[in-house]
C-alpha cells in the first residue's frame, strides 16, 4: 500500500496532481482510491487530496489516509505542510514549496505567519529520524522558468517527490500520466517544468 | 468499455444512465450536485441519449416532476442533499402511498461532520419515517451497483427507493468501467393509465398504507435472500483462532474505516506479539427495512457487538431490537452506550482506538487499547508555531461584499436585524462585514425578518437572499410580507448564478441544462407581480449609488426591495488590479478592517511619506479582481482603480 497526501490552498492544483498520481498507479494495474475536501473549504481554504494505491495487490478500503501512514506528503504551501505533518509515516518523504500564501486573516493577526519559520520548524521536526525533508524553493524555480510556470508547481512537486525513490513509481510513469491527464496545450510546459525541478531537487 | 477515474457522484450518474434513466431532476447542494451536472455534460457531449435532465426550482418541484414522469413508466432520478429532502418531503410522503410505475430513485447525499450543511440529519432515519427502502453504499463502487439495483427494486414493488451516500462516498474517486454511450429505456407504449389509485383520498391512503407494509416485509426478505440485494450485506471474519464471540456492525463509509482499522490493529498486534480475538463483521448496505435474518445469522454465537455508523444510531437500534425480539444474550455497544461517536464523522484511527478498548473489555485481551492509542493515527511529529487559519471567505471582487457594506452604511445609527440565508452570502457573517445576524434554512431570512418586524417594530429588518434562493424558496415569503403588510426590506443579491454549489443555472438565467435558452424570469417583474411597491436597483461595485439605493428602500414604509446586480466573479474576466499609491497610503488599514477582501494585505515593512513607520497595504495581484470597492472605501484616495460606476446596476 502506498499513501500520498497532497496539501495546498484552493486554486493551486492539488486535485489535478492527485489525478495524475492515480493514473500512474492505475497504469500499473493497482487498485486506487482518492478523496478530496471540496465544498465550503474551497473558497480560500486548505485543500487536501488523499491518494491510496494497492501496490502489493491488496484491497484498498478507506478513501482517506490514516494519520501516521502517508509515504509521501506533498505540500504546495509550507503552512499546509505543517498542518499535514501528523500524516507522515516513519521513513516518509515530505516535499514542500517554501512560499507562503497569506490568508485574509493574516493582515489582522497579531502573530505574523512567516514561511521561513515554518520551513525551519519542519526541518527541526524531521531531523534525525528516518524521514526525508525536501524544501523546494518554488520562487527560484518560477524565476528560472518564467511566471507562467506557477501553474506547474503541482506537477513539479509531485515529480520531485517521486524522484526521491522512496515509493515504487518512476519519474517516467509520472510523465506519461501527465500526458494522459493534462490538457494537450499544457503538456509540454509541465514536462519542461518537471525536468527542471527534478534536475534541481531530484 | 473505457476505464475512467470518476468521483462517486460522476459514477452514480453513469450508473443511472446505464440503467436507462429517462428523467433526472434535482436542486444543487453539496455533496450531491455533481450527479446532475455529469448527466447534463454527458447529454451535451452526445454520450447520454434519450434523457431529460433539469435543475428544478427546488427539491419539491423536482420530485413532483419525476412523480409525473414515473406514472408514465419513465425511469426517474431525483437528487438533493439531505436537507433538500425536507423540502421535498411533502411530495415523498404521499408518493410512497400512491406508489410509482417507472423506477423512481431518490439520490439523497448526507453530510456527516457536517462539512457544508446546516444539520446532521440521517436520511436512513427519514427513509424509515417515510417507509421507503434505502440503500447505503460503503464505497463509490458499491454505490454504482446500488444505483442500478435501486431502479429494479423500485419497479419490482412500485416503491420509491432512496440511495443515500455520504460526503466521503460522493467525493471519493476510483476507476470505473463505463459504457461509452447510453440510451434512456423506451417508454411503455400504453403510456399513463388513468386509475383512481393515483388520487390520494383518505380511503386510498389507508389502502396504500397496507401496500407499503406488505412490500416492506417482502423487501426485507429480498435484502436477506435475493443475491442482487443480499450482496450489499457482507459478513467477513478475521482475527485469532476459534469461533468469534465478538462482532462489529458497520454502515456506509464506516464499513471501509472499520476494515482499515482492523487491518491496522492486526498488523500492529503481530509486530508487538499481541493476539487479536476472532471477530466477525457485518457491513449493512440495506439499512431499511432492516435485514433481520442476515443480522441474526451474523449474531449467532456472539456475546458482544459494537456498531460503527455515522449520524444516528440506526443500525445500533436495529441490533437492540433484534436482541430483544429473539431473546439473544447479546450486548450491543455503540453511540447509545458511549462506545462510538455520537455525532460527526468517523475515522479509521478513531475506530481502531475504540475497537482496541472493545476487544480488551469483551475478549479479555490485554493491551490492544494501549497499542492502538500508541501506534495508530499518530507519528509524534508536531509544529508548534502559529499556522494561518483559512476560513472560507467571499472571493476578492465578490459583488456581495459591496452589497453588505452598502446596507450597513445605509443603516448607520439605526438599530437593525440582518437576516441571512443559504448561499455564498452566508459568508457575510464573517468579520469585518459582520452583516448576517441569522441563518436558518433556504428562504427563511425573508420570512424571519417579518417575525422580527412584528416582535420588535422599532428596529429595521433587512433580509438578504441570492437569486437562486429567491426562486427556490423566497417567493411565498415575499407574498406573505405583502399580504400581511410587514415593513421589511429584501436585499436580493443577484449574481446571475447559483454560486455556492459551483455556478449552476437557475430560472433567472434563462439557460437550462438541456442547452436551451429562453426568456429569463426577471426578479423585479416577480416582485412587481407580488405587489412590492418599492423596488430599487444598485451595482454593488458602486458604493455611493448602493448606499443611496439601500437607504431609499429601508426608508420606505412597507415591504420594499433592492436588487444588487453584478455577476459572480467566476462568470467574468477579471479587471485590471487596483494599485496602492505608496505616496498616499497612510497605513490606516481602513481598506482591510472595513471590507476584509482577500486581495488586500498589510505589509509592516513598507514605507511611504504618509505612513511613516506604520507600514502600508498591498494588493495581491493574483487575487484582485479589480472591482475597486477598496478604492471607494479608502479615505485618502490612496487606491487607484477604474471605478465601475459606468455600469450602474439597473432593471433587466
Amino acid at each position: 500500500m502506498i499513501n500520498v497526501l497532497l496539501a495546498g490552498v484552493g486554486g493551486q492544483g492539488t486535485v489535478l496532481a492527485a489525478k495524475v498520481l492515480a493514473s500512474a498507479a492505475a497504469a500499473r494495474g493497482w487498485q486506487v482510491r482518492t478523496a478530496e475536501t471540496i465544498g465550503m473549504a474551497q473558497r480560500g481554504g486548505n485543500v487536501t487530496s488523499h491518494v491510496r494505491m494497492g501496490s502489493d495487490g491488496e484491497e484498498v478500503f478507506s478513501p482517506l489516509i490514516t494519520p501516521g501512514t502517508a509515504d509521501m506528503v506533498i505540500a504546495l504551501e509550507p503552512g499546509e505542510a505543517a498542518r499535514a505533518l501528523p500524516y507522515l509515516a516513519s521513513g516518509g518523504v515530505l516535499v514542500t514549496a517554501t512560499t507562503a500564501i497569506q490568508p485574509v486573516t493574516a493582515a489582522l493577526a497579531s502573530v505574523p505567519y512567516r514561511a521561513g519559520d515554518v520551513v525551519a520548524g519542519l526541518a527541526d521536526a524531521l531531523q534525525g529520524g528516518s524521514f526525508l525533508f525536501v524544501p523546494v524553493d518554488d520562487a527560484a524555480l518560477m524565476h528560472e522558468l518564467g511566471g507562467a510556470s506557477r501553474k506547474s508547481l503541482n506537477m513539479m512537486l509531485l515529480a520531485v517527490a517521486v524522484a526521491q525513490g522512496r515509493v515504487p513509481l518512476t519519474l517516467d510513469e509520472v510523465k506519461s500520466a501527465v500526458e494522459a491527464c493534462v490538457k494537450p496545450q499544457f503538456v509540454a510546459m509541465n514536462l519542461e517544468a518537471i525536468d527542471h525541478a527534478v534536475a534541481a531537487y531530484g | 468499455m473505457a476505464k475512467k477515474l470518476l468521483m462517486g457522484n460522476e459514477a452514480f450518474a453513469h450508473a443511472a444512465l446505464e440503467a436507462g434513466v429517462n428523467v433526472v431532476a434535482g436542486y444543487p447542494g453539496t455533496p450531491s450536485s455533481e450527479l446532475v451536472e455529469t448527466v447534463a455534460k454527458l447529454h451535451a457531449d452526445g454520450a447520454a441519449r434519450d434523457v431529460h435532465v433539469e435543475w428544478s426550482t427546488n427539491e419539491k418541484a423536482a420530485l413532483e416532476v419525476l412523480a409525473g414522469a414515473s406514472y408514465c413508466g419513465a425511469r426517474a432520478l431525483f437528487t438533493c442533499k439531505q436537507v433538500g429532502l425536507n423540502v421535498a418531503s411533502d411530495a415523498l410522503m404521499s408518493l410512497n402511498y400512491v406508489g410509482v410505475r417507472g423506477g423512481c430513485v431518490l439520490f439523497v447525499a448526507d453530510d456527516p461532520g457536517p462539512i457544508s450543511s446546516q444539520t446532521e440529519q440521517d436520511t436512513r432515519r427519514f427513509a424509515a419515517f417515510a417507509k421507503v427502502p434505502v440503500l447505503d453504499p460503503s464505497t463509490p463502487d458499491e454505490g454504482f451497483a446500488m444505483m442500478k439495483a435501486a431502479f429494479d427494486l423500485s419497479e419490482r414493488y412500485d416503491t420509491p427507493v432512496i440511495v443515500r451516500p455520504t460526503t466521503r462516498i460522493c467525493h471519493a474517486s476510483t476507476f470505473f468501467e463505463v459504457e461509452p454511450e447510453t440510451h434512456g429505456r423506451p417508454l411503455p407504449e400504453d403510456g399513463f393509465q388513468k386509475n383512481p389509485k393515483w388520487v390520494i383520498f383518505p380511503k386510498r391512503a389507508y389502502e396504500g398504507h397496507g401496500q407499503i407494509n406488505r412490500r416492506l416485509a417482502r423487501i426485507a426478505w429480498d435484502y436477506d435472500n435475493d443475491p442482487a440485494l443480499a450482496r450489499f450485506n457482507q459478513v467477513v471474519e478475521g482475527g485469532g483462532e476459534g469461533a468469534p464471540r465478538v462482532g462489529i456492525v458497520t454502515g456506509g463509509v464506516s464499513s471501509a474505516y472499520a476494515r482499515e482499522a482492523l487491518a491496522l490493529i492486526e498488523r500492529e498486534a503481530a509486530a508487538a506479539d499481541l493476539s487479536v480475538p476472532a471477530w466477525r463483521l457485518l457491513a449493512v448496505g440495506t439499512p431499511y427495512p432492516f435485514p433481520a435474518e442476515t443480522a441474526a445469522a451474523f449474531a449467532e454465537g456472539l456475546t458482544d457487538v459494537i456498531v460503527f455508523e455515522e449520524l444516528d444510531s440506526v443500525l445500533e437500534e436495529e441490533m437492540l431490537k433484534l436482541a430483544g425480539v429473539r431473546h439473544l444474550s447479546l450486548r450491543v455497544h455503540g453511540k447509545l452506550t458511549g462506545a462510538a461517536n455520537d455525532r460527526g464523522e468517523n475515522t479509521a484511527e478513531g475506530i481502531a482506538g475504540r475497537l482496541g478498548r472493545f476487544f480488551d473489555r469483551t475478549s479479555g485481551t490485554d493491551g490492544l487499547a494501549d497499542l492502538a492509542a500508541r501506534t495508530i493515527g499518530a507519528n509524534h511529529l508536531s509544529y508548534e508555531g502559529p499556522l494561518p487559519v483559512r476560513p472560507p471567505v467571499l472571493c476578492a471582487g465578490c459583488p456581495h461584499r459591496g452589497s453588505f457594506y452598502a446596507v450597513k452604511q445605509a443603516l448607520r445609527g439605526r438599530e437593525a436585524v440582518l437576516c441571512g440565508d443559504i448561499g455564498c452570502y452566508t459568508l457575510g457573517n464573517a468579520q469585518p462585514l459582520d452583516a448576517v445576524d441569522t441563518c436558518l434554512c433556504m428562504g427563511a431570512g425573508i420570512t424571519m425578518a417579518q417575525g422580527f418586524a412584528v416582535a420588535e417594530p422599532g428596529k429595521k429588518q433587512v433580509a438578504f437572499v441570492g437569486d437562486s434562493t429567491f426562486f427556490a424558496s423566497a417567493i411565498t415569503g415575499i407574498a406573505n410580507a405583502v399580504y400581511n403588510g410587514h415593513d421589511v426590506t429584501f436585499a436580493i443579491l443577484d449574481n446571475a448564478t447559483t454560486a455556492m454549489t459551483g455556478s449552476q443555472p437557475h430560472p433567472g438565467t434563462g439557460v437550462t441544462l438541456m442547452g436551451e435558452r429562453r426568456r429569463p424570469i426577471v426578479i423585479e417583474e416577480v416582485l412587481h407581480g407580488l405587489g412590492v411597491q418599492h423596488i430599487g436597483f444598485a451595482n454593488p461595485h458602486s458604493l455611493e449609488g448602493s448606499v443611496a439605493a439601500a437607504r431609499a428602500a429601508i426608508d420606505f414604509e412597507g415591504p420594499s426591495a433592492i436588487i444588487f446586480r453584478a455577476p459572480c466573479i467566476q462568470l467574468k474576466k477579471p479587471d485590471a488590479p487596483v494599485v496602492i499609491n505608496a505616496e498616499a497610503c497612510t497605513g490606516c488599514k481602513k481598506c482591510i478592517t472595513a471590507i476584509g477582501c482577500p486581495g488586500i494585505g498589510f505589509d509592516a515593512a513598507r514605507r511611504g511619506p504618509k505612513s511613516g513607520e506604520r507600514g502600508q497595504a498591498f494588493v495581491d495581484e493574483s487575487l484582485c479582481d479589480g472591482c475597486s470597492l477598496c478604492a471607494q472605501v479608502c479615505p485618502f484616495g490612496a487606491i487607484e482603480g477604474a471605478p465601475k460606476a459606468a455600469e450602474e446596476g439597473g432593471a433587466r
